[in-house]
């Protein structure tokens, strides 16, 4: 052992001092938890998320607060379909301000829906009231009920839309 | 001396070397593996991504998600509570005292159910007020048969009420409560039939009452009876009483799909690793007069496995309840069951449990402090077994004597009906060395309402000042919850939301108004109780309002 701890040979000691240092967290393992949770899994075993995952809050809109929400500067999109408000920012490549159907963002679109068009005058101006779609078809009315479930299971339902005045 | 000098090395280094080289790779590639992935710790439930204000989001079950169906059947031919006795599996298991077969125990349900038939008709209720036997199975499983509505009380305080309201046609009880339920009966003035299990006492003399032994309604079934109409899984055949905190009474009305579902969210509990099998002998301290004890009762007959409950249990007895400690757990095996594996057991009963081997451990062995240190180690890796050293040398002992030959075979524990405080999970879950999963039920839904990942092992500070009991997990696989009165401001900021839990799902019954009056199917529960949803998902329920 002398020899050993004799400086003359420190390759040995150093070895033998890592030796007992390792054997002695073996024998005695650390059991100090962190003082702050880590919000990563590689950082630890009991971990938690920093944030919760993102909701919106539902919200009643009117024709004339939803219209801000057309993505034109890099916003939302919402769109409304018989009074249920959409949110569409996913589908920004169709509803964004260049997208094909981005005439409906941020407006009440029940009537273009039901007649499957994308022109202007399917839309009612946002200080009229709303459109009451009353000189629709029953197929018409089908095919706007279609397209409302096809939006409820691609976008979230954020809102729902009422007159100007209601709110 | 040159560097070439202090840098000698000789045979000696040589054996250094190799040992430290050994020690290295013991150190790093010996790490204890977790039971499951922390990554699936972090996601629990799904979370809805819109919320209405003042409320949170709708939270579901991971593994279920937000656009999935809730499972309502454990197996496609369950539909009705009957099913639950399948006619294929002929081996015998013991319930309480007695050992019986499916077939045998399927015939003993119609016999009692076409003599009960004859006594009173279709479409009429009864009461039943018994504490659990096979007795209370057989009343039970035969009255659903014959569409006869059944109600259960969870606490004998309600009687006068319920006697005043719902007026029975026939009341079910033993000789401990005859006595009372005659008074009772007295008072509210009732006209109904009265039936005994266990001897009809020989001086009792009433005369607007008839009275018979409950053996002898069953041999009056001889004949069999079919009902008219056969059962359907969305008819309710069973009304369940049940206190609140504050001393009211609620009443929940359930159907056979709201019993199906119940016995698929406690098989959900189980990971395959440690599933219900017929292998296994299941302990409940859940009184059948609640739902929730009647689906873990449902449960053990669906696995063909045997069953008991725990004295603590018994609703309707003379003096004080008995503790819910070790003593309690240990009565159990007067019952001739095979040794317990699961046991679904109180907080209390796992608080008792915990200290009682700690104890123990500390007096029996002097290791004790390594072994805690080793085992606490292995835990914040999220590691934990029942085979390692220090439960053959310290832990393992300590088990036996304080649980005797149940020690060897228990092989999971699930904690519910009340809240389990968080200094107790640490302890409990190195003590035992078994999957402890943490539920929170309510009276109102037959199978749990939120349950913990039975692997999950992770210690989670309290996010509040105050001491928050432990967590309950995420919602059970058949149920959706949210939590009302949150403050938005605050869960704007990116707070956990904390309010009132409602939930809905196809385990939670139909509640009715105070006068009878049915809700609408499928309406939200409120629960009357507080929780904090967590950034994974995990609700945290913190009490009644």
């Amino acid at each position: 052992m002398a020899y050993i701890l004799d400086f003359g040979t420190p390759v040995n000691t150093a070895l033998l001092i890592y030796i007992l240092y390792s054997v002695q967290k073996i024998v005695f393992p650390s059991t100090s938890i962190p003082k702050t949770i880590p919000s990563e899994f590689k950082h630890g075993y009991s971990w938690m998320p920093k944030e919760h995952p993102p909701t919106v809050l539902f919200k009643t809109y009117t024709p004339k607060t939803l219209e801000p929400f057309s993505g034109k500067d890099g916003g939302r999109i919402l769109l409304a379909i018989n009074s249920i408000v959409f949110d569409v920012t996913a589908g920004r490549n169709f509803y964004g301000p260049d997208g094909m159907y981005g005439n409906f963002a941020g407006r009440d679109a029940s009537r273009g829906m039901a007649k499957q068009s994308f022109d202007l005058d399917m839309l009612t101006a946002v200080d009229q009231p709303l459109d009451k779609l009353q000189d629709l078809r029953s197929d018409e009315i089908e095919n706007m009920k279609g397209w409302i479930d096809h939006f409820s299971n691609k976008y979230v339902i954020c809102g729902k839309l009422v007159e100007n005045d209601a709110a | 001396m040159t560097i070439s000098d202090y840098l000698v090395t000789d045979d000696l280094t040589v054996l250094l070397g190799f040992i430290g080289v050994s020690v290295f790779l013991l150190q790093n590639l010996y790490k204890p593996q977790p039971l499951v992935h922390p990554i699936l710790l972090g996601r629990q439930s799904d979370a809805g991504r819109v919320r209405h204000s003042g409320e949170s989001a709708v939270y579901r079950n991971y593994g279920t998600g937000l656009m999935g169906r809730f499972p309502v059947r454990p197996d496609k031919d369950v539909n009705v509570v009957t099913d639950f006795v399948k006619p294929e599996f002929d081996a015998p298991r013991t319930l309480w005292s007695t050992k019986i077969t499916n077939a045998q125990l399927k015939a003993r349900v119609s016999a009692f159910g076409s003599g009960i038939a004859t006594l009173v008709p279709e479409g009429s209720t009864v009461l039943i007020l018994l504490n659990d036997c096979i007795e209370f199975v057989i009343t039970d499983l035969a009255l659903s048969e014959q569409s006869i509505a059944s109600i259960t009380l969870s606490s004998p305080k309600l009687l006068a009420r319920v006697l005043e309201m719902h007026p029975p046609d026939a009341i079910i009880t033993d000789n401990t409560f005859l006595p009372h339920v005659s008074q009772a009966a007295r008072d509210a003035r009732n006209n109904h039939k009265l039936i005994v299990v266990d001897f009809l006492p020989p001086r009792f003399s009433e005369t607007a009452r008839v009275m018979y032994s409950w053996q002898e309604v069953e041999s009056l079934g001889k004949v069999p009876q079919t009902p008219k109409n056969a059962p359907q899984p969305g008819s309710a055949y069973t009304v369940s009483f049940f206190e609140t905190p504050s001393g009211g009474m609620r009443c929940v009305q359930l159907s056979h799909e709201n019993f199906t579902s119940g016995v698929t969210a406690i098989k959900a509990l189980f990971p395959a690793a440690i599933n219900l099998s017929t292998l296994d002998t299941i302990v409940s301290s859940h009184s059948l007069s609640t739902p929730y004890g009647r689906a873990i009762a449902y449960a053990a007959l669906f696995e063909g496995a045997s069953f008991a409950t725990l004295p603590s249990t018994s609703v309707y007895r003379d003096g004080d309840a008995p503790a819910l400690d070790v003593a309690d757990i240990l009565s159990v095996t007067k019952f001739p069951i095979p040794s317990p594996t699961v046991l679904f057991l109180k907080p209390e009963h796992v608080q008792s449990l915990t200290s009682s081997v700690t104890d123990r451990a500390k007096k029996s062995s002097f290791i004790f402090p390594l072994a805690w240190r080793h085992k606490f180690a292995g835990l914040t890796e999220g590691f934990l077994t029942k085979d390692s050293l220090w439960d053959r040398t310290v832990f393992g002992s300590a088990r036996e004597d304080v649980l005797g030959k149940m020690a060897d075979t228990v092989k999971a524990i699930v904690i519910s009906g009340g809240l389990l405080p968080s200094d107790v999970l640490v302890p409990a879950r190195l003590a035992l060395s078994i999957p402890l999963i943490n539920t929170y039920t309510h009276g109102s839904a037959t199978g749990p309402l939120f349950a913990t990942h039975a692997f999950d092992l992770q210690m989670l500070p309290s996010s509040s000042p105050a001491a928050e009991p432990a967590h309950a997990g995420a919602p059970s696989v058949n149920v959706e919850a949210k939590l009302v009165g949150v403050n938005d401001s605050v869960v704007e900021k990116g707070a956990d939301p904390i309010g009132e839990i409602l939930v809905r799902g196809p385990s939670v019954g139909n509640m009715l108004a105070a006068d009878g009056e049915a809700g609408e199917k499928n309406a939200w529960v409120h629960t009357g109780e507080m929780a904090r949803v967590m950034t994974n998902g995990a609700f945290k329920v913190l009490g009644s309002i």
